[in-house]
Order: C-alpha cells, then sequence, then structure tokens
C-alpha cells in the first residue's frame, strides 16, 4: 500500500484525457491556421486586388475569389429556382382548390399542353364576357357555371398590409361550381354583379389577419391598390392544399374585378356537369361556344374545354421540367465549384508542403494534416454558400417590394444551402487533402 | 539498454534507372546522456542516418531500436508520435513555420500532444527562456537573425523534453561566431544531462565532442574520441582543412588553460 502511496505521480497524463485534449486543441488550432492561412494569404490579396493595386495579386487569391463567387452564383440560382418552383405550385394549389372531378373549364388554354403549340394558343381570343352569357342562355345539361379571374394583389385594413393574396372575380354560381361555403353573412348576388357593388367575401386567413376578435361584416377593407369594399360575408375555412393555405383570399363580384383590374385577363368559365355526363356536356359546350364564336364546321376550334385530370398532367410535366432544371444547375454549380475548391487546394497543398513537412516532423498524424486542409475546403466552400445565401435573401426582398408575390428564401433552404456547400467542401477538398496527408515527412521538408 | 541501437542500417534510394547506396552498413550504439558528433564527406550518407535516427525516414534493411523497441514494427501513427515525444529535431535551414510567431513555432509539437493552452504557453516560454530568446518571442522568423532563429528551432526541439536531441549541421548557415554560440548552447544541453547527436563538417566542432563518428561512403570508418576521428576527417579533407584545424586546436588549448 504505502508503497504505491510513495510512487511518484505519472509524468504523462491518461491515455484518454490526451487523446481528448489532442482531438479537441488540436482540431481548433488547425481551424484557427486554417482561417488564417485563408485570410491571410488569399482573401487579404483579394482584397488588395479588388481595391487598391492590380500588380499584387496572386493567382491563388484570383482562383479563391472565383471560386468563392462561382459557388456563391450556384447556390444562389438554385435556392431561386426552388423558390419559383414552390410559388408555382402555390399558385396550382390555389387554381386546383376550386376543381371538382364534373367541372369543365372552358379557357383560351389548353391545358397541359407547353413548348411547341405555345404560340398558337397565345394568339386565340380571350374568353369573354359575351362567352359566358352564350353559355349561360343556350346550354341545358350544366348544374352551374361561373366565370373566374384571379390575381395576386395586397389587401389591407387599418394600416395593416397583407401581401399575395388571391383575388378572384365571379358571380353567384361560383358556389355551386366549387363548392365553397360560406361560413357567415352571405355570397354575392346577381345585383352585386349588375351593379358592380363594392362587396366582398373574405376568407378565413384574411379574417385572422385583420379582425382578431372583432366582427368582420360590416367593416371595409381595401385590395389592390384603390378599391375599398365592405366584406359582407366570410368563407368556412378550407385548409390547406400541396402546403398552401386556401383560406388567403378575397372574392368580388367580376364586375368589380375588371374595374379594379382591367379586363385584359380573359375568363376562365367553370361549367359543372350533372354526374355521369361529363362527355355530353362537354360536346354541348363545344357546340355552344363554336356558335358563339362564328366558327365554320371546317374550322379549328379557338377555344379549349379542359378537365381537371388535363391539368393535373401539365403541372406534372412543369413541375418536372423545373425540378430538372434545378437539379442540373445544381449538379454544373457542384462540378465547377467543386473543382474550383480541389483546385485551390491543391495550389495550397503544394505551396505548403515545407509547412507540412514541418509538422509532420515535430508529431503531427496524417490524419490531423488531413483535418487541416478539409477545414479549409469547407470553409472556402461556406464562404461561398453564405454569399449564395445572401445574394439570394436579397433577390428574394426586392422580388417582395415590387411585386405582389410573397417571396423570401425558407430557412430549411437556406439549411440546404449551408449542409450543401459544407459536402461539396468535404467531397472535392478530400482528394487535396489525402495527398497532403501522404506525404512523407523527408522529401516534404526537402521541398523547395 | 542503449538508447539508440543500429544493426546492419542499409538504405538505398532507387532512383529506377539507378540505386544509389547512401548507407552500407551501419553499426552502432549510443548511450543516454553521450555527445556524438557524425563527420564526413558531402555524400557520406550523414542527413541519411540522422533522418532514420529521427524516424523521418525508414531503413532499406537493417534494425534500429530505439529505447529497446524495434521502429520498423511501429505505425505512422505511432512513428509520428515518438517524433513527438522521443525526438527533438534541429535542421540545418532551421524549418520554422514562417507565418507563426517564435512562440507559436515553439508551441506546435505540443499542440500534437494535446497539452492545454496555458500549460502549452508557460512550457514553450521556459523553451525560449533557455536558449536566450525571452524577449523575441512574438517575432516572426523573418523577423529574427540566422542565430535567433536557430534557437527558435532548438526550443521547439527542447519544449517536449525528448530523450534524444538531434541537430543535422545546426550551425551549416550561420557565421562561424553565431555557430560557436549554438555549439556552446549544445554543450550546456549535453551537461544539463540531454543526449545529442549532432552532424558537422567542421573539424574543430567535433574535436570538442566527446565521441565522433566518420562516416565514408555509407560506413563507419571511425568511431572513437572527437578530437582523433575529427583529425582524422580532416586529414582526408587535404592539408587546408587539417591546418585550419590544428590551429583552432592550438587556439583551443590556450583558452582551456589560462
Ligand atoms: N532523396 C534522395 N534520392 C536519391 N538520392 C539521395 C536522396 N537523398 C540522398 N541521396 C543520396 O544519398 C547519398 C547520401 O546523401 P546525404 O544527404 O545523406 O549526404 P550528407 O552526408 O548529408 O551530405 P551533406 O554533407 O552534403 O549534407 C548522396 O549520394 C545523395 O546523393
Ligand atoms: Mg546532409
Amino acid at each position: 500500500m504505502s508503497e504505491v502511496a510513495l510512487q511518484a505521480p505519472p509524468l504523462e497524463a491518461p491515455a484518454w484525457t490526451v487523446r481528448l485534449r489532442r482531438g479537441w486543441t488540436g482540431r481548433l488550432d488547425d481551424l484557427r491556421l486554417a482561417l488564417d492561412s485563408l485570410s491571410s494569404h488569399k482573401l487579404r490579396s483579394g482584397l488588395t486586388l479588388l481595391g487598391i493595386v492590380i500588380g499584387v495579386f496572386t493567382v491563388v487569391a484570383m482562383r479563391a475569389l472565383l471560386t468563392i463567387s462561382g459557388i456563391a452564383i450556384g447556390i444562389m440560382t438554385v435556392i431561386l429556382i426552388f423558390m419559383v418552383q414552390s410559388g408555382m405550385s402555390a399558385s396550382f394549389a390555389r387554381q386546383l382548390s376550386t376543381l371538382g372531378p364534373n367541372t369543365l373549364f372552358v379557357h383560351k388554354w389548353k391545358w397541359g399542353v407547353s413548348g411547341s403549340d405555345w404560340w398558337k394558343y397565345k394568339n386565340r381570343p380571350h374568353v369573354t364576357m359575351l362567352d359566358l352569357r352564350a353559355l349561360q342562355q343556350n346550354t341545358t345539361l350544366p348544374v352551374a357555371i361561373a366565370p373566374l379571374v384571379n390575381t395576386l394583389a395586397t389587401v389591407s385594413h387599418a394600416g395593416k398590409d397583407v401581401k399575395g393574396v388571391d383575388v378572384r372575380g365571379t358571380t353567384d354560381g361560383y358556389l355551386d361550381a366549387t363548392g365553397w361555403q360560406i361560413r357567415r353573412g352571405r355570397f354575392i348576388t346577381a345585383l352585386d354583379q349588375e351593379i358592380g357593388a363594392n362587396a366582398c367575401i373574405i376568407g378565413a386567413d384574411i379574417e385572422d389577419a385583420f379582425f382578431k376578435g372583432q366582427e368582420p361584416l360590416g367593416q371595409q377593407v381595401r385590395v389592390g391598390p384603390n378599391m375599398r369594399c365592405d366584406i359582407v360575408g366570410i368563407f368556412a375555412r378550407k385548409g390547406n392544399a400541396f402546403g398552401q393555405t386556401q383560406d388567403l383570399r378575397v372574392v368580388l363580384p367580376l364586375s368589380s374585378f375588371i374595374r379594379t383590374f382591367g379586363s385584359k385577363r380573359g375568363l376562365v368559365v367553370a361549367v359543372v356537369a350533372p354526374e355521369g355526363k361529363v362527355r355530353e356536356t362537354e360536346g354541348e359546350v363545344t357546340a355552344v361556344m363554336r356558335n358563339a364564336r362564328h366558327l365554320a364546321p371546317d374550322q379549328e376550334e379557338n377555344f379549349s374545354v379542359n378537365r381537371q385530370d388535363k391539368l393535373l398532367e401539365g403541372f406534372e410535366q412543369m413541375m418536372k421540367a423545373t425540378n430538372i432544371t434545378g437539379i442540373l444547375v445544381g449538379i454544373i454549380t457542384a462540378i465547377v465549384a467543386g473543382i474550383g475548391i480541389m483546385n485551390i487546394l491543391l495550389v495550397s497543398v503544394k505551396e505548403r508542403t515545407r509547412e507540412i513537412g514541418i509538422r509532420r516532423a515535430v508529431g503531427a498524424r496524417r490524419a490531423t494534416i488531413l483535418w487541416q486542409f478539409l477545414c479549409e475546403a469547407v470553409m472556402v466552400a461556406l464562404v461561398g454558400g453564405a454569399v449564395g445565401i445572401a445574394l439570394a435573401s436579397g433577390a428574394a426582398s426586392i422580388i417582395d417590394l415590387i411585386s405582389p408575390l410573397p417571396a423570401r428564401v425558407d430557412p430549411r433552404v437556406m439549411l440546404g444551402g449551408v449542409i450543401g456547400s459544407a459536402v461539396l467542401g468535404v467531397g472535392f477538398g478530400l482528394w487535396p487533402a489525402l495527398t497532403a496527408a501522404m506525404l512523407q515527412p523527408v522529401e516534404a521538408l526537402r521541398y523547395e | 539498454m542503449a538508447l539508440i541501437e543500429l544493426e546492419h542500417i542499409v538504405k538505398t534510394y532507387d532512383l529506377g534507372l539507378s540505386k544509389v547506396p547512401a548507407l552500407r552498413d551501419i553499426h552502432a550504439r549510443i548511450e543516454r546522456g553521450e555527445f556524438v558528433a557524425i563527420v564526413g564527406q558531402s555524400g557520406s550518407g550523414k542527413s541519411t542516418l540522422m533522418n532514420i535516427i529521427g524516424c523521418l525516414d525508414v531503413p532499406t534493411a537493417g534494425i534500429y531500436r530505439l529505447s529497446g523497441r524495434d521502429v520498423s514494427t511501429l505505425s505512422d501513427d505511432q512513428l509520428a508520435d515518438v517524433r513527438n515525444l522521443e525526438i527533438g529535431f534541429v535542421f540545418q535551414s532551421f524549418q520554422l513555420l514562417p507565418r507563426a510567431s517564435a512562440l507559436e513555432n515553439v508551441e506546435l509539437p505540443l499542440v500534437y500532444r494535446g497539452v492545454a493552452k496555458k500549460e502549452r504557453r508557460d512550457r514553450a516560454v521556459e523553451a525560449l527562456a533557455t536558449v536566450g530568446l525571452e524577449d523575441r518571442m512574438k517575432h516572426k522568423p523573418a523577423e529574427l537573425s540566422g542565430g535567433q532563429r536557430q534557437r527558435v528551432a532548438i526550443a521547439r526541439a527542447l519544449v517536449t523534453q525528448p530523450s534524444l536531441l538531434l541537430a543535422d549541421e545546426p550551425t551549416g548557415n550561420l557565421d562561424s561566431r553565431t555557430g560557436e554560440e549554438i555549439f556552446h548552447l549544445f554543450l550546456d544541453l549535453h551537461a544539463g544531462g540531454n543526449t545529442i547527436v549532432l552532424v558537422t563538417h567542421e573539424p574543430k566542432l567535433a574535436a570538442r565532442c566527446p565521441r565522433a563518428v566518420r562516416l565514408v561512403d555509407g560506413l563507419v570508418i571511425a568511431d572513437g574520441p572527437g578530437r582523433e576521428v575529427a583529425a582524422a576527417n580532416a586529414e582526408a579533407l587535404g592539408a587546408e582543412a587539417l591546418a585550419q584545424f590544428q590551429a583552432a586546436e592550438r587556439a583551443a588549448q590556450a583558452g582551456a588553460r589560462p
């Protein structure tokens, strides 16, 4: 016992504490050194290049800057593509929310068609009030007929703005055509339409935004730049479709809508067929429309009668296209930026061969050297990623300011950008970092 | 047990077309506490031998035991640890990190040992004080003279308190007065109990080492008291080197016995 007690304390700390500390102090030190070499070496000379003397930059600085801006632009593009795409699925969700399986849509465009025929459809005449009247008067089968026209606009009340509200113009047939329900108050009447009344029905989200604990009925909201209208009804809450709320909306009489937002957009006329008679109804609607447009029997139709399944098809195609674009841009960015990272890292390894030799000579393990260079690669990539996210957010807030579309970069997408660039750094930094780690100490020390 | 045991050490550089035999059959033992000089003409294999002893390189054949452990059985990580824990290496060209201060350079081996920051700093300051550089700690290598740089390198070698101090021509890049100062530092360190192996091509320095080993074409030709081996080496180098050596020796004797 006493012998044990008399023994001198061990000179070395226990192995696990050493390992732990070697881990942390080593890593932190590497991190600092990586930062150091980046800042002292490349960025600083990069800034010099931008600002002061054009003669004093190194190729490495140029490359670092180019790589960083490459990553930045790539990340920004990918983020913006995702933003636009989610915007599109939002607007699609809004449209789909009005659709039933028995509903036909008379429209200038043929749904689900993209690309080559674009001009043909573009040059067709809009569906107008005259077409609507013809359908209302001359068809027998439909259960309900309602015109639809919509836009995104800002709605305000008492100094508060809500952007990106789905504002629609329609007539009294809307509820039957879409299955929407009124919770309180009333819907648009034929009289409202006739006189262009300043009346509107608001969705549940609008009620929440402006009238917490108040009675909305009888109050006024401003729709778009200059229309004031009285709230006459409130829709029952619909919930989300495709992750997008369906309750951020205001419905106006069609005539009031056209007065405020103009008549340029043309209508979509929703026609609800009786159960099991979709084909017949489609035939009748087509005949009435041909007649209204005065088409000779051999003339091609200059309107389309669409069904929901067509729309779904077209939407899927479009989503696929933007997805592919996003993925392609992402891949190209990753490759270009990755090669850039690899390149500056290889140069850095070469320049610092002696330093690697010195570190190995005083006891750095291979893994430590590997880690040091990986840190550096990730750092370059993260700087690029951060700049890209900042640019995308900037672009989004500009879009938000100058358009009625609500645009902002989803925090999850930002996180994705950060993770993506870190992965990029590791992926393309691995090879140069490995070459650094595999250097033989003697040869590295001898390197000039 | 001897600190260093070399048995039939062979090192051949394979250049593809030809093979260069740098070390042919080296036998040597060095005990703890010795101060050994390695002398020999340029290309005789001194650096090659030092790199093997310092675990920076491995022999083509033969057995090298450090503290009784055969280093050929060690993994790359274990060799790194041996370099870190047991060996302090001083190079002719200093080999300091150019962007780090003197203090940070000296701390470096402790970083890889996992020593906490505060203790690291204290030990590095102490090592720098040992070599007389306590007032230059924040300087970068470029802001130091050659002699001062070599002192930083020596402090870095000392900071881990290694069992073996290796120096490959530590005075080779210095003028003779500064070289003399650095050599004195090694003599002091030896007096303090350190084991030192030092390569030099200056006979007058080798002569003052208790023991010297002379290499010729990768073979040990002489091994004995520094004065004798150095004299033989100087002779081999030619009349001029011999005259220089004798002059230095007379001066040293006159200085030693006032
Ligand atoms: N990496 C290498 N590749 C090929 N040959 C080498 C290599 N390193 C050394 N040599 C050869 O091995 C022999 C011994 O070299 P070494 O560097 O050990 O000599 P030295 O005694 O240290 O010489 P000096 O006094 O000039 O430093 C020389 O012939 C040299 O050309
Ligand atoms: Mg040499």
